[in-house]
């Protein structure tokens, strides 16, 4: 098993294969220039137990499952990944190891760079493998509208998990967060909640829907001009 | 007269038709063998090379040959026992089976890699594959690889290498270069870290391509010319001992023969004294004190373990004799002479899905150890043992037995109840409604955590209070609570652990609630009294686990890999199994492991392969 395999293995194992809760926030902001931040947190705290006994373990159901300096060692070659990204700067990789929270920060200059960043630590965790995911836009900004949605890479490959991890996939949740400058006058997404200052949306659910239908989180947002 | 010949001829072929048990070398030390192997014709081959205990042969039943067939369609004869064997010497590694053959033309269609070549060994018919070797002698046959050990390989190819001149292989000028083109890992990775990175891939990728000058090898080339030449006359030698000379397993050890009249579903035979001698976990300690290895090495003689495995209308038993030497059995038996401690009576519930009580004493144990020792360890001659000796002596001199065997007499129990909700804390994000900005809260948490309790039989546990209350000054997680002392964060760095000195015992648990209101003792609901008069009767270890309770529920993730391999067999059946033990005496101990299996019967000879992996994983 590569060192990309395993590695990716090790996120599903952990991000799908966990009892209780994994919570994901991915946290969107938007200028008015079209630069912005991207924010990508995990937080793993609530089973921190499981996370501990699957990383004492050599290998898990036949694969090897990478120690915590193999981790360590991977999230640097994302951040570095991401450093060397046209239009990306200030990247910042929180990893707190004793609670399992990993916050992965960054600036962009225009969408187009934030795509091509994210593409482009997809492309570095697949390796050779062909993706489909990596000519797909998920977010757009047109006619003061911005598009988004999830780049569906990992929950196609949660669909290998088997059922009893598939119901403990209930049990976490997924936030979507997107912020502007300026105020909003509607979204798409009837399941979405604006905030009182009129300037995020939020839209939440939990990984095992998201997995069954992976345009849970899809939403248009149009801008006050 | 013609009827007097038939029979006659029928007598003597039956008497002295080759049988495949003959076939099993002496070299082997590990020895299953299958009586009852009708069971297994409906198992797809497919299935059976995914076994563990297979592993040697995967490579030649995975190309599709065997794609869809049944063992029923390999050819091998079902009237004949199936030996899976394997062993280790000083000099090389034997792995194989030896089969009965029904139709070799259907043997030939499932290991089709073979070719046939001319055998030198009369009567004798020789297959051969890039791994293994094939060879048929009459209507059996053996299955073998032979590999030299990797290191008499190391040693023999670094001679040559030295020999001619050549500098320390591994930075050799080939290498130059190499190490500067491999991408430096990041800060935060240890130097000494093996990564895909820093280590394998590189290199194998810059290896030194073979010269022209075949005299003017690299060290990898020298390094396979020795294994493949070592490997050549190791087969020979092999072949030549079994194949000629007739020197088999059974020849060697009439504990294996005795063992193959056995009629139940298999057996198992392995050799302890010689694995001792050439196991690699033992490496190190045969290295550190070459002599004294060979000192104590009359300890060990005729240590076998000897397996009858029976399934019989859906109950699977399985019995182990442990045998000693006089010598070892001797220590042994003074280990286990030891009485029931009444104290862990109070501590194993009713609902406890599965309990152990093990008695031994180690004071006895300790005092015939040094008897039977010492005079051993005088004989040798070697610099470190006399040092180790001398160290022994002032030790036993010095030191106060009763203390030391009061505070830990060996003696101990374990209960697994259920997996119960343990506290922990939790991060959890808040949201302010205005922005959706987000703050980091620590908050109350549980998670689901198998609860164990382990007692430790002991006279004093003042020393061990004491011992706690010392520790708990040099590190604060470790603090008193109520009557008994806490451990935050001790297991997996989340969950505490309690510890709980009590008179005649000291309690170490995992489960709060029991650390608060039983840890005087269950005052009632406790074991049944048959399984309690079992744990009595039995020897020195008795076990009782209800598998619907504790197997189905404890988490794989507290297993490493081999221990699940071992699991596994039970996951999904029901019932109960028993693991008694008999008294020691100084020649051994029996070990019985009994269960109901109620499964589909159809399934038996797939269950049999099952119990069977997992005893070659233990064994290994």
């Amino acid at each position: 098993m590569t060192m990309k395999t395993k590695f990716t293995f090790l996120v599903l194992s952990l991000l799908f294969g966990l009892s209780s809760c994994i919570e994901i926030i991915d946290d969107l902001t938007l200028n008015t220039d079209g630069s912005g931040t991207f924010k990508y947190n995990i937080n793993l705290s609530a089973s921190k137990v499981k996370v501990n006994s699957i990383l004492a373990l050599d290998s898990l159901d036949g694969k090897k499952v990478p120690s915590l300096d193999e981790i360590k060692h991977r999230i640097d070659k994302i951040s570095q990944e991401l450093r060397s990204q046209q239009g990306i700067t200030q990247v910042v990789v929180d990893a707190n190891y004793s609670d399992f929270i990993l916050k992965l920060s960054f600036d962009f200059t225009s969408l187009e760079a934030l795509q091509n960043g994210v593409k482009a630590v997809i492309k570095l965790e697949s390796g050779d493998r062909p993706l489909n995911q990596i000519d797909y836009d998920w977010v757009s900004f047109e006619n003061n509208k911005l598009s988004r949605s999830i780049p569906q890479l990992t929950i196609k490959q949660s669909k290998k998990l088997d059922d009893a991890d598939r119901d403990l996939l209930k049990t976490g949740s997924y936030t979507a967060i997107t912020r502007f400058g300026k105020e909003i006058k509607s979204f798409t997404n009837e399941e979405a909640m604006l905030s009182k200052n009129k300037k995020a949306v939020l839209l939440r659910t939990d990984p095992y829907s998201l997995m069954q239908n992976p345009n849970l989180l899809d939403n248009t947002i149009e801008l006050l001009p | 007269m013609k009827h007097v010949t038939g029979i006659f001829l029928f007598a003597s072929f039956s008497l002295f038709a080759q049988r495949s048990e003959e076939l099993v070398p002496q070299q082997a030390v590990t020895v299953f063998s299958l009586n009852n192997i009708n069971i297994l014709q409906q198992i797809s081959l497919d299935d059976l090379v995914q076994y563990e205990f297979m592993e040697e042969l995967q490579q030649e039943l995975f190309d599709g040959s065997t794609s869809g067939k049944t063992i029923k369609e390999s050819g091998i004869d079902f009237d004949q026992k199936l030996n899976v064997f394997n062993g280790k010497g000083e000099q090389y590694t034997v792995n194989g089976f030896t089969f009965g053959i029904a139709n070799k033309d259907q043997l030939f269609e499932t290991f089709d890699d073979f070719l046939p070549v001319e055998s030198p060994y009369p009567g004798t018919e020789l297959y051969v594959s890039y791994f293994n070797r094939i060879a048929i002698k009459g209507n059996t046959g053996i299955l073998f690889r032979i590999a030299p050990t990797m290191r008499l390989v190391d040693q023999i190819t670094d001679s040559i290498w030295y020999a001619r001149g050549n500098g320390y292989p591994w930075y050799n000028e080939d290498f130059e270069g190499i190490f500067e083109e491999v991408e430096v890992p990041s800060e935060s990775i240890e130097p000494d870290m093996e990564t895909e990175e820093n280590t394998a891939s590189p290199v194998e990728e810059y290896l030194p391509v073979a010269g022209a000058d075949p005299d003017n090898k690299t060290y990898y080339e020298l390094r396979d010319s020795v294994d493949f030449a070592l490997q050549e006359e190791f087969i020979l030698e092999f072949s030549k001992d079994l194949l000629v000379d007739g020197k088999n397993l059974m020849m060697r050890s009439p504990e294996f023969t005795e063992q193959l009249k056995h009629n139940s579903e298999a057996i198992l035979f392995s050799d302890n004294s010689r694995r001792i001698e050439t196991d690699d976990e033992f490496w190190y300690f045969r290295s550190l004190y070459p002599t004294f290895f060979y000192d104590v090495k009359e300890l060990y003689e005729d240590n076998l373990i000897l397996g009858d495995l029976s399934i019989q209308n859906g109950k699977v038993g399985f019995s182990i004799d442990m045998k000693y030497s006089e010598k070892l059995g001797s220590i042994y038996q003074e280990l286990t002479r030891s009485k029931f401690d009444s104290h862990i009576i109070k501590y194993i519930p009713k609902e406890a899905s599965a309990f152990f009580t093990y008695n031994v004493n180690m004071l006895q144990a300790y005092k015939k150890t040094y008897e039977v020792l010492t005079p051993i360890l005088e004989k040798s001659n070697d610099p470190n043992v006399a040092g180790d000796l001398m160290v022994l002596e002032l030790f036993d001199i010095l030191m106060d037995e009763e203390t030391i065997f009061g505070t830990y007499k060996g003696s101990m129990f374990g209960t697994y109840t259920d997996v119960k909700k343990v506290k922990t804390k939790k991060i959890v994000f808040d949201y302010d409604e205005d922005t959706f900005e987000y703050t980091e809260q620590e908050v109350e948490a549980e998670e689901d955590m198998p609860i164990f309790t382990l007692g430790f039989s002991t006279e004093r546990t003042d020393i061990v209070e004491r011992l706690l209350k010392r520790i708990s000054k040099l590190n604060s997680n470790l603090h008193v609570e109520n009557d008994y002392w806490v451990i935050d964060h001790a297991i997996l760095d989340a969950a505490p652990i309690y510890l709980i000195p009590r008179k005649g015992i000291f309690l170490i648990s995992n489960d709060g609630e029991f650390a608060q209101n039983n840890s005087n003792g269950y005052s009632s609901s406790l074991i049944d009294k048959n399984a309690l008069k079992q744990a009595k009767k039995s020897g020195a270890f008795y076990a009782k686990i209800d598998l619907d309770d504790a197997i189905a529920k404890i988490p794989k993730e507290i297993f490493t890999e081999r221990e699940n391999n071992v699991v596994d067999v039970v996951r999904g059946k029901n019932g109960i199994v028993e693991i008694t033990s008999t008294k020691t005496t100084n020649s051994g101990t029996t070990f019985n492991l009994n269960y109901n299996y109620d499964a589909d019967l159809n399934d038996s000879g797939k269950y049999i392969l099952d119990l069977i992996n997992s005893i070659y994983v233990i064994s290994k």
